[in-house]
């Protein structure tokens, strides 16, 4: 399971797409959701703290996910935060450089709430295992 | 103006050869021209046949010598250019099958593989056909049905007040997918996408387009990529009103598919580039 508690930031240059992502985590519990529309305001918003879960989607204009992963993985304060990458193109070339760069899970849209809820189970429990050893 | 006093010249080019008949030849042309072949087989060969009107069966002997030459090298023989009495006379020898004749000479270098084919294949049409189909179905619980396909040269694509679109740029071909939804469809669909009812089209809601047409051209991107198509990625757009644009977007042809669902009608509009 998740804690609802924690500070989630989606990360998607379609308004659209953000809407039904937030609305899917406020029907799983997630209270404290906030927004950017593309990979640079996410830095932003996650360095000066909005960052216990990024869900990011991948092709993005000027960042995009798999850069700000990047930038993640090599910021010593963000490098452990959740994070789950969005595609509607999920080749397994791709799929393998996103694990490469350290991403936790991915999700190919299209995808229903219950997809989007075994994803974030399965990036918790990842998470949580990573974290205590 | 001078009539050309040659029979055949050849052009070389890096990959593939073309021969060019510029007249019906003597019995001395075709001599000259049998002490080439061993020079020409090599290559693939596009033989330009616009000066030809007719071929005794001389002519036909030394050509079916090339064609058994260049199919031993496991080369093209293309006839292009070929006028309605040689194909005749080809036909009434039963050499049409045996020659290869295309259609001009962009037709005979895609067959040769020099320059990509510009066709949009059933396969193709289909991986879009039931992608778009499972996007509706996962993201919006809406049951889409299709109205099977049919190719248009219009520019008409019913009444359509919003456009998702998105680039292909593939091993074929370039071109671009565009899904067009009357407004009270589009509304209906999002809606359903987001849960909550949403009565007009606004900057806010109107990027709903392009995401369809970017998840549909993904998944269709899964399945058509794993039959060697090579589809790139590509960002969508949106396009509001009647898409006088698509007249810059796709030229001559593009394959039109209706689709049906209790939230109305759609198209997508399958097209090569201008």
């Amino acid at each position: 399971m998740f804690d609802p508690k924690t500070k989630v930031l989606v990360v998607d240059d379609m308004l659209t797409m953000r809407k039904i992502v937030t609305k899917i985590l406020r029907e799983l519990g997630f209270i404290d959701i906030a927004e950017a529309q593309d990979g640079n305001e996410a830095w932003a918003k996650a360095k000066s703290g909005h960052c216990g879960l990024i869900i990011s989607d991948w092709n993005m204009p000027n960042c995009t996910g798999l850069e700000l992963l990047k930038k993640i993985r090599a910021d010593k304060d963000l490098s452990k935060t959740p994070f789950l990458l969005v595609t509607a193109e999920a080749e397994q070339q791709q799929v393998a450089e996103a694990i490469k760069s350290g991403v936790d899970q991915y999700v190919v849209k299209p995808f229903s709430k219950e997809g989007l809820k075994t994803k974030l189970e399965s990036t918790f429990k990842k998470v949580s295992v990573r974290n205590s050893a | 103006m001078l009539a050309e006093e040659y029979f055949f010249r050849v052009e070389k080019h890096e990959t593939y050869l073309i021969v060019k008949f510029s007249k019906n030849p003597e019995s001395s042309d075709l001599r000259q021209f049998e002490t080439q072949l061993e020079l020409i087989s090599g290559n693939h060969v596009i033989l330009d046949c616009d000066s030809l009107i007719e071929a005794d069966r001389d002519f036909i002997r030394i050509l079916l010598k090339l064609h058994l030459a260049t199919k031993k090298d496991n080369k093209f023989l293309k006839f292009i250019n070929v006028s309605s009495s040689l194909l005749t006379f080809f036909k009434k020898e039963s050499l049409d099958t045996t020659f290869k004749i295309a259609q001009d000479l962009k037709d005979a270098l895609s067959e040769i593989g020099v320059v990509p084919k510009r066709s949009i294949s059933t396969d193709f049409i289909d991986s879009f056909l039931q992608s778009t189909i499972k996007v509706l179905k996962i993201q919006a619980d809406i049951d889409v049905s299709h109205g099977g396909f049919e190719v248009t040269k219009t520019q008409d694509n019913g009444i359509c007040d919003i456009s998702g679109v998105i680039g292909i740029i593939c091993n074929n071909f370039n071109g671009s997918v565009i899904i067009s939804f009357p407004e009270k469809t589009f509304l209906n669909v999002l809606s359903k996408m987001l849960g909550d009812e949403i009565v007009e089209l606004s900057s806010e809601n109107m990027d709903g387009a392009a995401e369809l047409a970017n998840m549909i051209f993904g998944q269709a991107k899964l399945t058509l990529n794993e039959k060697g198509f090579g589809l790139k990625m590509a960002l969508p757009s949106v396009i509001l009103g009647k898409p006088d644009s698509f007249l810059s977007l796709h030229s001559g042809t593009a394959i039109l598919i209706p689709f049906y669902s209790n939230e109305g009608h759609f198209y997508m509009r399958i097209g090569l580039s201008a």
